[in-house]
């Protein structure tokens, strides 16, 4: 009895040690491997949104329909040092609408009311037409519908407005619902340092 | 879908693509026509024609007055230590239930850990990052050489397998939120036969064969099963496809009555752990010292894991109900007032 209870014993601590060992080795194979956290990211160069030549009537939307959180990830994002501070942007107001009395679109693009414009530097309150004005998107109204990062791109604009992912949001699925559904394959995973990096958008022809 | 051209109104770059031809000249006259009209009768209100103001983005100190360019994105991802400190919760959580379930033999403690558990890594970490996910995300790292996962993810993959080597299934009993939120719900559970039973357990076997089947395929065709069909993760985000969030009430719905059937029937970490805790150097025990063959214990396991007055290492979850219901052990021999009082029983 003691025996066979020694045996099983043995052979129990054999198999436990053997399929320990498979888990370290596979771990140490993993770990090895292992790079930094990796996100999802947009990428410009391909987005509808912002790539060059893409005339795009209401934009594609998709980013705002995909994603499994409620209220899409991704959202319009304003490089700020790349923002021409126009008096009218035509990613804030849309510009085939009827001038007002102030000489300014009648009527602003974004269906949610994300954008805010406000003067900055040194302001001249008698020739608000010379002025530079900051356009802020607001990350809590903004559902990334990307008709602000349409309007903004060349030629119109300078390519400031982009659709990027918003990180406290993005729940970094596996296979991002967005990146299935992206026809131009513009949702790609990159390393994190990377990802929070500015995009450059590629210049035609440069 | 708006992959091709659609002139938006207003673009400038609209105009190309127009077929020259008489049903098109006809149709310029007319729209200029039109627009002569349109402009004479409302002449003020007319959109400008809109020209880019500058060439380049102005700096700082071309702007003045003490601009200072503000930071783009404040939305970071979410730091690493805390990343460490979900893989150490995990394992916290998981020496908890071991130490309650195997040495305090309590029942109560153990739900308020899976309570706990349930709150953190479900609702808080909105079921993500989990073990039972992880599955196929260690398969691709392992087979495909230009992938890889975080340290975190494989440590969140090893712990509960490691844990199940040695005590058995305590990661489904404490910390599993998918567990715990079916634990919960338990009501009123029905003994399943035996076969019924077996034949269905079967399936998560499938299941496992499935993800990882899914998961060796080339990038492009790959496919995250078990993420995409996971049926509580969408109660957790509260928010998901319907589908999803149906099917996720009816496992609860059918969890009332039949003992936490994802768990049992289709988590294919469950199939893992079960093929661990088969070689537990210690699990959960029903007092073999000092039994009365009274069978309470096999008639509270909702999870038909005590069998021939036996527990079943590579089926009990850790709920401890066992011990709750036996006279002589748990909560009733700690009782003040026990529903029976054996003789020989220490009270």
């Amino acid at each position: 009895m003691s025996a066979d209870m020694t045996r099983r014993g043995l052979l129990g601590n054999a198999a436990r040690g053997a399929v320990l060992l498979t888990l370290g080795g596979g771990t140490g194979f993993l770990v090895r491997k292992a790079h930094g956290q990796v996100v999802w990211q947009v990428d410009v160069t391909r987005c509808l949104n912002s790539r060059l030549g893409e005339v795009t009537g209401d934009g594609c939307r998709l980013c705002t329909s995909e994603c499994v959180v409620g209220l899409s990830a991704v959202r319009a994002v304003n490089e700020y040092s790349k923002c021409g501070r126009c008096s009218i942007c035509p990613a804030y107001f849309d510009i085939t609408s009827a001038v007002d009395e102030h000489g300014l679109p009648s009527e602003k693009l974004c269906p949610r009311d994300a954008v805010t414009r406000t003067p900055i530097g040194k302001v001249d309150p008698e020739d608000p037409a010379n002025n530079y004005y900051e356009y802020a998107i607001d990350e809590e109204k903004c559902d990334g519908c990307g008709r602000c990062a349409m309007r903004c791109k060349e030629p119109l604009g300078l390519g400031a407005i982009t659709l990027r992912v918003r990180y406290d949001r993005c729940l970094n699925c596996n296979k991002c619902a967005i990146s299935r559904a992206c026809p131009q394959n513009a949702f790609i995973q990159l390393p994190i340092e990377q990802a929070l990096q500015a995009q450059e958008v590629k210049r035609s022809g440069s | 879908m708006n992959a091709g051209p659609q002139g938006g109104a207003g673009f400038p770059a609209c105009r190309r693509n127009r077929h020259a031809g008489r049903p098109a000249a006809l149709a310029l006259l007319l729209a200029l026509f039109t627009s002569l009209v349109l402009s004479v009768s409302r002449a003020p209100a007319q959109a400008i024609p809109y020209q880019r103001q500058v060439q380049t983005a102005p700096q700082p100190d071309t702007i003045g007055g003490g601009y200072k360019t503000p930071e783009v994105q404040r939305a970071r991802p979410r730091q690493y230590w805390l990343q460490v400190l979900d893989v150490v919760l995990l394992a916290v959580a998981m020496c908890v239930t071991v130490w309650i379930v195997l040495k305090r033999r309590n029942r109560k403690w153990v739900v308020v850990t899976a309570a706990g558990s349930l709150a953190y890594f479900g609702f808080y970490r909105e079921g993500c990052i989990c073990p039972i996910g992880s599955i196929q995300n260690v398969t691709v790292a392992l087979t495909d050489p230009g992938y890889s996962i975080p340290i975190v993810v494989t440590a969140t993959f090893v712990l509960p397998l490691a844990v199940a080597l040695f005590f058995g299934r305590a990661f489904c009993g404490g910390v599993c939120p998918l567990g715990a939120i079916q634990e919960l719900v338990v009501l009123k559970p029905i003994r399943t036969p035996r076969r019924l039973d077996r034949a269905l357990g079967l399936l998560k076997y499938v299941y496992l064969g499935l993800a990882i089947l899914f998961a060796v395929k080339p990038a492009l065709a790959r496919d995250f099963l078990i993420c995409r069909f996971d049926p509580f993760v969408g109660l957790f985000r509260r928010e998901g496809a319907p589908h999803m969030l149906m099917l996720g009430g009816a496992f609860l719905v059918g969890g009332m009555f039949i003992g936490r059937p994802y768990c049992r029937y289709l988590c294919p970490y469950g199939a893992l752990l079960s093929w661990c805790s088969r070689l537990a150097y210690r699990g959960v025990t029903v007092t073999p010292d000092k039994e009365l063959d009274c069978g309470l214990c096999a008639g509270a396991c909702p999870y038909g894991a005590i069998e021939e007055m036996r527990t079943v290492r590579w089926d009990c979850l850790y709920c401890a109900r066992c011990y709750a219901f036996c006279p002589r052990d748990g909560q009733l021999a700690r009782a003040k007032a026990p529903l029976v009082r054996l003789p020989g029983a220490t009270s």
